[in-house]
């Protein structure tokens, strides 16, 4: 899925600019890691992607649409086409590890045996099968992460956003995490990976673009982490 | 279809996650239904009681000595609010007056003839329209005086006039409260849903899918208590009325089971109305809400 950013500002009131002018550019099956310090602005921008954020000036295309324009019935359908790995997992308490993946495919209308059949080869993937009748927090950390990555494939989207998919991880398990995500871009899918994790980026290098004060500040191909916009 | 299936299990979830709220629900919509069906009740048999006392209010119109009966029976009955007409004769006036004095009714025949004049019982339509009647009746040349139970008839239609004023308040307050107590219960379920409909938004639910669940759950809630309203009200109306017409025989009470059934199908369709509209308020509020970006 393709992504372009065209001179998109951000202003929250009353005067808070996170994301100022930002021209992007990604293509479908495409990797890049979004780098920054805390409040930089990396996770706006991925909001403006899901369109939980709206620019106050510029645009944004994804996958042929222009966001601006899109209605609330084509937002809904538009985001099943877009897994998250959210920073804080967002798991619901109240449902198994296997319900938890279940619903999104239920949200789609998916009939219970296919949901079924889906969710069981896509927990298998992340190794937690065995961990499936358990509430996420009976699960540890990287349980979480991992079953918070099954939510966010299970529907096979053509976009996945990771926000801080490996944050409080060791490098072990991050690096499990990790696996799972490349082979989930090499099977095709576009992955924007907000992180801090220099130990990955610099390990597993792809492009790496730079947020700085809500400035793009660095945009490499095959970069590595080291903040150049707190120089 | 599949999808419905799931909002349905997820109305069902809600309700049993929060059955305290639940049964705290049906109770309150069954209180309120219960007062709007016994107002309608007290409505309807206030309204047969005050109908059956019309029914047995005449104006009485006594002619002049040499008036022409036929004549005067067509004026009267050329008057606007006339609903019946009879003409009482000197003999069957003189058959009534025995029939409620007995023997001290022959002092009347002392005087040598039946010395009773004719007269005409005249009903009317509405009980509202005795005094106009009466008015326009004393206007007619054969008619020399008339009676009637004038106070009477102006309490019963004001009586008349109040109880339907009252019903249809009582009816729109009782309304309004069983709405606002689901509103309520709704979005204390929506807002305790929060995350997860959140969640819902990001993965692509659609308003609809999220909304129908607590649609549900409103309506199953409201219908459930208009239900056991029903039945409630069934049971201790006719307890009443038994007990009612042992003590007062002589009020006509409303016994027809046809008209209870009516009153039990209308508390239900009310009650699947106002909840199916105050929980799409609910969720419809809060989604708006939720899918409004920043």
């Amino acid at each position: 899925m393709e992504i372009k950013f065209s001179g998109v500002t951000k202003i929250f009131q009353p005067d808070i600019i996170a994301l100022e002018d930002i021209y992007f550019q990604m293509e479908k099956g495409d990797f890049v890691y979004l780098v920054g310090e805390t409040g930089s602005g990396k996770t706006t921008l991925l909001r403006c992607i899901t369109r939980e954020v709206v620019p106050t000036r510029g645009q944004i295309s994804v996958g042929g649409n222009l966001l601006r324009k899109i209605n609330r019935f084509n937002l809904a359908l538009f985001r099943r086409d877009i897994g998250v790995v959210f920073q804080s997992f967002l798991l619901l308490p109240n449902l198994t590890a296997f319900e938890n993946v279940a619903f999104v495919l239920e949200v789609m209308g998916l009939p219970p045996r296919e949901i079924s059949d889906r969710v069981s080869e896509v927990l298998k993937l992340v190794g937690i099968w065995r961990r499936r009748n358990l509430f996420p927090p009976q699960l540890s950390g990287g349980e979480q992460q991992r079953l918070s990555i099954a939510r966010a494939i299970v529907s096979g989207p053509s976009l996945l956003l990771a926000d801080e998919p490996t944050g409080n991880l060791d490098n072990h398990t991050a690096d499990e995490i990790m696996q799972l995500i490349l082979g989930i871009n090499a099977a095709g899918t576009t992955v924007i990976m907000a992180t801090h994790n220099e130990y990955i980026v610099d390990t597993y290098t792809h492009r790496v673009v730079e947020i700085h004060r809500g400035r793009i500040v660095r945009d490499e191909e095959q970069g590595r982490y080291e903040l150049h916009g707190s120089c | 279809m599949a999808a419905v299936r799931y909002a349905c299990r997820d109305g069902w979830r809600l309700i049993v996650r929060h059955w305290g709220m639940s049964l705290l629900t049906i109770f309150t919509a069954m209180s309120v239904f219960f007062i709007i069906g016994a107002s309608t009740l007290f409505v309807l048999n206030v309204k047969n009681i005050v109908s059956s006392l019309e029914n047995q209010l005449t104006i009485q119109a006594y002619l002049k000595p040499k008036a022409d009966a036929k004549a005067t029976e067509k004026a009267i009955k050329e008057l606007p609010f006339v609903k019946e007409t009879k003409l009482i004769t000197r003999d069957m006036a003189l058959e009534r007056l025995r029939s409620r004095i007995g023997e001290q009714a022959k002092a009347v025949m002392l005087l040598g003839e039946n010395p009773l004049p004719e007269s005409f019982e005249i009903k009317v339509k509405n009980v509202s329209q005795v005094a106009e009647t009466a008015r326009l009746l004393i206007a007619i040349p054969e008619v020399e005086d008339i009676v009637y139970a004038g106070r009477v008839a102006e309490k019963l239609a004001r009586v008349s006039s109040f109880v339907e004023k009252f019903s249809i308040i009582m009816l729109l307050v009782a309304i309004a409260a069983s709405g606002v107590v689901l509103f309520n219960t709704i979005r204390i379920s929506v807002y305790s849903r929060e995350e997860e409909i959140g969640v819902m938004m990001m993965v692509g639910a659609t308003s609809t899918y999220v909304a129908l669940p607590f649609v549900i759950q409103g309506f199953i809630l409201g219908i459930t208590g208009a239900l056991f309203a029903s039945l409630l009200l069934g049971g201790t109306y006719y307890s009443a009325v038994t007990r009612l017409k042992e003590m007062l025989p002589f009020i006509p009470l409303i016994e027809s089971t046809r008209l209870t059934g009516k009153l039990a199908f209308m508390l239900i369709c009310c009650g699947a109305t106002v909840s199916l509209i105050s929980s799409l308020m609910a969720v419809e509020k809060f989604i708006r809400k939720a899918s409004k970006p920043l």
